[in-house]
């Protein structure tokens, strides 16, 4: 009986407000095309090509410097590294 | 090296590359295609020199020709994982992210046409990976972002039709079956993942306390941006629920017996508001 008149409240405000958070598909006047995704993020066009040709192309991309530490934003998060204790000892140690 | 000059356009297959040539050897004949092929796609995935006797053009060696495609194939798989993890390239760095991407890489070839699919696994990855380990909230971090990724590239689908709800009588709402967009996505973590994330958005805080606890992440998307949000562990199991195919009673008792503050009118809103709600069927009225 608690659970009805629950669901019933719960229902009856979502009608009364009309709320269904999308537009319905005939508003939506941009599709979204599978090529051009993400700002050009991802796509595989020219970007890419320039990529391929610009440097890497001719040079094993794998022979790199190892990089032992993450060097991002995760030096902002305090606490949020189990190595920083490590890496403390060893900036003493040098 | 060079091509044999006995070359039929039918025994060879001509790979066109940027400014060389790689043309497979016309000694293999033409039920051997395969084998080339299939000998020519493993030099390319794993970077290594091919026994084959590939021909290339006179200005490159045959092992800088299948660099080239070594590196397109390598530098393409790389930047579609930094399409779909821009935050986990933030917190570690481009340098660190980069080797990262190699690792994965060479464990994880690309299963489909699509670059989209590419990069479910980043995530346990990072759970082995040994320097990534040093920062433990990588991989949730890393599930979340492949889920806005995967809700990105869902399905449009069109919202709950709420005329055809208001047609439904007070009684058998217990019986609503509510259907969920396909974008929509939870991600629990012990970590505070959503504030991880916001933070790498445009005008996000860096205010994180990683000792505040777990974060349940809401993933959904409304036209074409994908939203997420931290919602609460109630909320999310009164939503599983529904998702795992309970009806609006029995999710609600279940949830209500978890957690007796549970409050289904401004969950339900606030999914709607979210555009998670698409359609709903009725059960059999018990």
């Amino acid at each position: 009986m608690k659970n009805q008149q629950v669901l019933s409240l719960a229902i009856g405000s979502l009608l009364a407000l009309g709320l269904v958070g999308n537009a319905a598909a005939a508003d939506t006047k941009m599709e979204k095309c599978y090529g051009v995704a993400k700002a050009g993020a991802n796509d595989c066009g020219s970007k890419k090509a320039g990529h391929a040709c610009a440097g890497h192309a001719t040079m094993n991309n794998d022979k790199h410097d190892f990089v032992a530490l993450p060097k991002g934003t995760c030096d902002k998060i305090a606490g949020g590294s189990t190595t920083e204790s490590d890496d403390m000892m060893m900036k003493k140690g040098m | 090296m060079y091509s044999d000059s006995s070359l039929e356009p039918n025994q060879s297959l001509p790979l066109q590359g940027r400014g060389n040539v790689v043309v497979l050897n016309s000694k293999f004949k033409m039920n051997a295609l395969h084998d080339e092929l299939a000998e020519f796609s493993h030099a390319i995935i794993k970077g290594v020199p091919s026994s084959l006797g590939f021909v290339a053009s006179p200005h490159y060696s045959a092992d800088i020709g299948l660099e080239v495609y070594s590196n397109n194939y390598r530098g393409n798989l790389q930047d579609a994982l930094a399409g779909a993890y821009p935050v986990i390239e933030q917190l570690v760095g481009a340098d660190f992210f980069r080797q990262l991407a190699r690792g994965f890489i060479s464990l994880h070839g690309s299963c489909s046409a699509s670059l989209f699919d590419y990069g479910a696994e980043l995530g346990d990855f990072l759970e082995h990976d040994e320097p990534a380990r040093a920062l433990p909230y990588l991989p949730d971090v890393a599930k979340l972002e492949w889920a806005c990724h995967r809700a990105y590239f869902a399905t449009d689908v069109e919202p709950l039709n709420l005329a055809r709800l208001s047609q439904v009588s007070a009684d058998e709402y217990a019986n609503i079956f509510l259907k969920v967009h396909p974008a929509c996505y939870i991600v629990r973590s012990p970590f505070p993942i959503v504030a991880l994330w916001q933070a790498h958005q445009p005008q996000g805080s860096f205010e994180i306390n990683l000792a505040s606890g777990g974060e349940i992440a809401l993933i959904s998307r409304q036209r074409d941006v994908v939203n997420v949000r931290e919602i609460t562990p109630d909320e999310a199991y009164w939503l599983r629920a529904v998702i795992h195919g309970k009806n609006l009673g029995m999710a609600t008792v279940s949830t209500l017996e978890t957690f007796p503050t549970f409050d289904l009118q401004n969950t339900l809103l606030l999914f709607a508001s979210l555009g998670i709600w698409t359609d709903f069927t009725l059960g059999e009225t018990s």
